[in-house]
């Protein structure tokens, strides 16, 4: 720590005790003329370890001055030919500014508040500066004139705008549409009418989607740790335990029979849930959406819903959050199936697939 | 020792950071909060508004704020974004299809002027999920790389479910704080 190496610099001198000595002398006589040269200085000290408020707007300023001297000299020209030099300085004034938020972290507990709170203020503006100056001279992409069609051109200024809308993230739409084609995961997706059945037992801990789905019936079996549903319509989807949770997106007049630890609905219309759940399901952006208690749909499902704590009824069926009616009052999007409605179940799960 | 470093010690011992975790619905907020503090995570609700929790950790108190992640409350993510050290951006990496919103709500989030000092922990939740999406490939689609150069960042794959990585997640987080606020010194 610097303050030991200040208050005990004989630990490093020899060992003998007159030697020790003289260096002490020495030491002491330094400390003094130092002290002489001090106090006929302005300021007395330039240590910031000496706790000093004077010392710290001094040693502060002065830095803030040098850095800005060097946002000075920083060459405007966006097109200059040295990159590279641009670069650097800008990273050293970086570095600077760090150096000052570093010396105000080590010295804000000795520090009144006003002078903490002036110090924060002058280093973000410098780093708004510094900022500024970064996107002003290092442009994202070099800037050149070439003969292209005005089709092309009118693309890159779109681009240009988005760039700037998210500053330090540059939008990457392209990559990320192929992304979601590479890391699809399992699932059922586009289809239209038929019967579709998978028992997921030989894939545990998977996860599981169902999207843009019609008219279709849907028997999953055994267990999962997710499931996703998107876009679905006048479907009948029936599921195994889920010990994680359910994401139901855009769905219409459909059926659902699910035990899950959790789930979320959003964008439903007209669409029946029967839920054992071990938290409050929530409904977002939804109407006309009806809730039930779970019933069972296939042999040996008890024991799987055991294994995975949803063994008993918790009556959570029926604790509905609704994130677009946050009152006291009963929400108008959402209701309980009277039971002379309920079915008991959306029929067995076929033993042969089609 | 130094009467300097005896203050400074004493100092230290109350020093509190505080932590806003944020990132969409379905992420597994709530989850790593309680997971971390050793509670019970089987019968976790959507979050609807937020929970604080204060948790000692490692000769600091991190008083964490875990604000839903649903759509219509994540406007009211602004009021908590006041005097935050540290900002803990949760993804669920089995969820690919929403990956992208994911990114724009962390771009929104890292243009806050308010936020632009927090250092930023990213946690790719859910890892444990066969298929789930691997950390290089989250870093990728949420394009880290572009960061700003003076974001303190750092990403981490976990799992609440297990509780894999996320010890290492906050170790950095609060190791990174305390290297930018308070002396890191012994």
């Amino acid at each position: 720590m610097e303050e030991n190496k200040i208050l005990n610099p004989s630990s490093n001198s020899d060992p003998t005790i007159n030697r020790k000595h003289a260096a002490m002398l020495e030491r002491l006589s330094n400390l003094h003329n130092q002290r002489i040269e001090s106090s006929s200085s302005a300021n007395p000290n330039s240590d910031p370890s000496f706790e000093s408020v004077s010392s710290f707007v001094s040693h502060f300023s002065s830095t803030k001055q040098a850095i800005e001297n060097q946002f000075q000299e920083c060459p405007r020209n966006p097109y200059s030919s040295d990159q590279m030099l641009v670069k650097s300085k800008l990273n050293s004034i970086s570095n600077a500014i760090e150096g000052l938020e570093k010396l105000l972290a080590e010295s804000s507990y000795f520090l009144p508040a006003y002078e903490v709170r002036s110090a924060q203020k002058t280093i973000s503006e410098l780093k708004q500066q510094l900022n500024s100056i970064n996107s002003e001279i290092v442009p994202k992409k070099k800037f050149s004139f070439k003969n292209k069609p005005t089709k092309k051109n009118q693309t890159s200024v779109l681009e240009e705008s988005k760039v700037e809308g998210f500053e330090s993230f540059p939008e990457t739409p392209l990559e990320t549409s192929s992304s979601s084609n590479v890391f699809d995961s399992p699932g059922f997706r586009n289809h239209e009418g038929g019967l579709l059945v998978k028992d997921l037992n030989d894939s545990i801990n998977g996860d599981f989607t169902l999207s843009d789905l019609t008219n279709c019936k849907i028997f999953l079996k055994g267990r999962l740790r997710a499931l996703f549903v998107h876009r679905l319509s006048g479907c009948h989807v029936s599921s195994g335990p889920i010990t994680g949770s359910v994401l139901i997106e855009e769905v219409e007049n459909c059926i659902f029979m699910l035990p899950s630890h959790q789930i979320r609905i959003h964008n439903a219309k007209v669409t029946d849930f029967y839920l054992r759940v071990k938290s409050r399901p929530i409904i977002e952006d939804s109407s006309g959406v009806r809730f039930a208690p779970y019933c069972k749909s296939y042999e040996g499902l008890d024991e799987e819903l055991h294994e995975c704590g949803l063994g008993e009824e918790t009556g959570n069926w029926a604790n509905v959050d609704d994130f677009k009616w946050l009152r006291a009052v009963q929400s108008p999007n959402w209701s309980i199936i009277p039971e002379e409605e309920r079915v008991s179940t959306i029929g067995e799960v076929p033993v042969q697939s089609h | 020792m130094g009467l300097l470093s005896i203050i400074r010690k004493v100092k230290r011992k109350e020093k509190e950071m505080r932590i806003l975790m944020v990132g969409l619905d379905n992420s597994g907020k709530t989850t790593i909060v309680m997971r971390i503090n050793g509670e019970d995570t089987s019968s976790i609700s959507p979050t609807l508004g937020f929970n604080i929790k204060t948790i000692e950790y490692d000769r600091y108190v991190l008083n964490i704020w875990d604000v839903g992640g649903q759509k219509t409350i994540r406007s009211y993510w602004r009021n908590y974004f006041e005097q935050t050290d540290g900002l803990v951006w949760v993804v669920d990496s089995s969820d690919f299809r929403r990956l992208d919103d994911c990114r724009l709500e962390l771009h929104n989030l890292l243009k806050e002027e308010r936020l632009s000092g927090a250092s930023l922990l990213i946690l790719a939740n859910k890892q444990d999920i066969h298929g789930a999406l691997e950390l290089k490939d989250i870093a990728k689609v949420l394009n880290l790389d572009a960061m700003d150069e003076s974001r303190h960042w750092k990403i981490v794959g976990c799992s609440a479910y297990t509780g894999e990585g996320l010890l290492e997640g906050f170790d950095w987080l609060v190791q990174d704080i305390a290297s930018r606020i308070y002396v890191l010194d012994c």
